[in-house]
């Protein structure tokens, strides 16, 4: 124990015979280990974020639609429609989860030369909304930036203002949308735009279009049906739990209804998203690979340098009767003291980094703008406190810098004694 | 006592094997001031290293109080050296960062003694070696007599069996090289600490009191003689020189 103590004051007077060394590596470590703190923040912030804004502004937190609308989402097929939607409301209410009913389909919508710039056409997906209702579930009226929200039965859309700046619409421009109605008939809707939505999803802000609720059961004659029930619930709840809830309220209704319902989660619904956020996760982990080697290297150097310029003492150390391992317990004991060194600064220097991450964030619109990356924010990419990264990079640092240092301090064992004593 | 007998050692350099010891036989009784000279090349210090269970012999036996060391592993031979041997060397080779308390001090923390114990065994040494008003000082304040006393006294620390110097004056100019050789044979006799010492330096090896002479890895000569400088009593032992082919 004596011993122990006595090795631990060396390695420790050792970490500071080259100061400058040290001080150069603890910095190398301590810059790996912040830039791994402050990548780990954005990412997961990111993540979070989008996941947020995509369950608030896209998915919601589960969608109740009939079976075979699911199975054809891509086609938005009118006919499999979920009839009584207020009996559905109802049976759901136990679960006290905010419910809104909405029509997804699909349409061309109509440009025509003066007041647009152009004529054309674009295929889109339009939603129709219960201006009421809706709100309990997306946030959509909040995120007005110009015009008004939809209202009850007005011939009125709302559409993403990335989309109204491609396609040079304004407030008070004209939109004809065709399609289909429920019973396969062409319809034309011809509406007027009365506001804007610019949200934190940017999806919504390219492509969304929205009218009222009443205007499309109208027009697309659907006497009262609609393709989806949307729920809000905290997006943290846990999944299983919730469609466990919502199924055992559906359960009340007549069989022949409840048969036919799928239940979807946001993990299903976006699905795109969430694939993208695994493979990207696999991105994020060779990134934080890489700022880990980078760290490693400079360890290495240090601790090679350290102990190749003491294969003298190292034979020293071995004549005058020290063990192998108590040799390189103190070498160890020294690589670690670095790593402490640097993973406190490195700590400390993504902590504050981190700080102006998460209450300020970077500001990237111009980017989001005009490329789609799959994440569900539009501008300022914020960091999140994740503190179980902060502790494991803490740990790693130290790790890493023993294990690296296992490797020249071992080579140094192996030599001869005579020869480690007559080494230059 | 130390009883080397029939020891050979062959190494490797590069290409060419190299017969550093042919067959040397040799006892060290207890208390000796033994010089074992020769001209570079002739099996000196792989003579000491070997009696210094730093390195192990192809061929013959080296005994410590009538154990052969060939027998012990490494642990074994790390804790005989820790405990009984102490080591001097050429270049000194003290650690830089500690001061001359603390490089004195090193094998007794080795041993894992009481801190007091320590304290109170490395001031004496250090009073003994004339360096007690300098025992906060590190090596590089220090000059390189004064470097060498710091490693005597840390060979002596632990009042071992035997001290190993390997030319422990080669670094020094001769004045100081005298002082160090003095300090050696009075520790000599005040502590009864066997020292056995390589040189080629004819001063030094007039220095001991037995001188063993090597040449091309055999026993040339081995011989009590009168020390030239500062030396009294002549402890000669019993020698057996064995000479032998290959």
């Amino acid at each position: 124990m004596k011993s122990r103590l006595f090795l631990l004051r060396l390695a420790m007077k050792n970490l500071f015979r080259h100061t400058r060394r040290t001080f150069i590596t603890g910095i190398s470590i301590a810059v790996g280990l912040a830039m791994f703190i402050l990548i780990d923040s954005l990412l997961v912030g990111i993540e979070e974020d989008s996941t947020r804004n995509l369950v608030l502004y896209e998915t919601s937190s589960t969608s109740i639609m009939k079976e075979d609308y699911w199975a054809e989402k891509e086609n938005m097929p009118l006919k499999h429609s979920i009839e009584k939607p207020e009996a559905v409301i109802e049976a759901l209410q136990p679960t006290g989860y905010s419910a809104a009913p909405r029509i997804s389909f699909s349409g061309e919508l109509i440009m025509r030369q003066d007041p647009y710039p152009e004529d054309g056409s674009m295929q889109t997906r339009v939603i129709a909304i219960d201006p009421s209702l809706d709100t309990e579930v997306y946030l959509l009226d909040e995120s007005i930036s110009r015009g008004r929200f939809l209202e009850q039965d007005e011939m009125g859309v709302v559409i993403g203002e990335w989309l109204a700046e491609d396609i040079g619409a304004d407030i008070g421009s004209p939109l004809t949308i065709i399609t289909r109605t429920k019973s396969g008939y062409f319809q034309t809707i011809d509406v007027e735009i009365v506001g804007l939505v610019n949200t934190p999803n940017p999806i919504v802000n390219r492509t969304g279009v929205y009218i009222p609720l009443e205007t499309a059961d109208y027009l697309l004659e659907m006497n009262g049906a609609v393709t989806q029930i949307d729920l809000s619930f905290p997006y943290t709840t846990d999944l299983k739990e919730s469609t466990a809830n919502i199924q055992s309220a559906l359960s009340k209704l007549p069989p022949s209804t409840m048969d036919e319902l799928a239940v979807v989660d946001w993990k299903e619904l976006g699905k795109d998203f969430v694939a993208l956020a695994a493979a990207k996760s696999g991105g994020t982990k060779v990134i934080l690979f890489l700022v880990f080697l980078i760290a490693a290297v400079g360890i290495s150097n240090t601790m090679l340098m350290s102990v190749y310029e003491r294969i003298r003492e190292i034979g020293m150390f071995r004549a005058m009767g020290m063990s192998d391992g108590e040799i390189r317990l103190a070498f160890l004991m020294e690589a670690g003291g670095i790593g402490l060194i640097g993973a406190t600064a490195g700590v400390l220097l993504g902590v504050l980094v981190n700080i102006p991450m998460v209450e300020n964030g970077i500001d990237y619109s111009f980017l989001m703008r005009d490329f789609d990356m799959g994440y569900r924010i539009t501008g300022i990419a914020r960091g999140l406190w994740n503190y179980g990264t902060i502790v494991s990079a803490f740990v790693t640092g130290i790790v890493l810098s023993i294990v690296i240092a296992f490797i020249p301090t071992s080579k140094a064992l192996k030599m001869q004694v005579t020869d480690a004593l007559r080494f230059q | 006592m130390i009883e080397v007998t029939g020891v050979k050692k062959t190494y490797r350099s590069g290409e060419t094997l190299v017969h550093a010891l042919r067959g040397v036989s040799i006892k060290i009784e207890n208390g000796e001031f033994m010089s074992i000279a020769g001209p570079s090349g002739s099996g000196k210090t792989t003579l000491l290293n070997l009696i210094g269970c730093l390195d192990t012999a192809d061929h013959g036996s080296i005994l410590i109080d009538g154990t052969d060391i060939s027998t012990k592993d490494k642990q074994e031979l790390a804790l005989l050296r820790r405990r009984s041997i102490g080591f001097i060397f050429q270049s000194f080779n003290l650690i830089p960062v500690l001061t001359a308390f603390e490089n004195a001090a090193f094998p007794l923390s080795l041993l894992g003694l009481e801190e007091k114990e320590i304290q109170r065994r490395t001031m004496e040494i250090l009073k003994e070696v004339g360096l007690g008003d300098m025992a906060h000082r590190k090596p590089a304040e220090l000059s390189g007599g004064q470097q060498q006393r710091v490693a005597i006294a840390r060979a002596l620390v632990k009042d071992p069996q035997i001290v190993l110097a390997d030319e422990p004056t080669a670094n020094l100019d001769s004045r100081t090289g005298q002082e160090i050789l003095e300090l050696m044979e009075g520790l000599n006799r005040n502590h009864g600490t066997t020292f056995v010492f390589s040189t080629h330096d004819k001063m030094v090896m007039d220095f001991a009191r037995r001188l063993v002479l090597l040449h091309d890895g055999l026993i040339q000569k081995d011989e009590s003689q009168e020390p030239s400088l500062g030396a009294s009593t002549t402890l000669a032992t019993g020698v057996s020189t064995e000479r032998q082919g290959g």
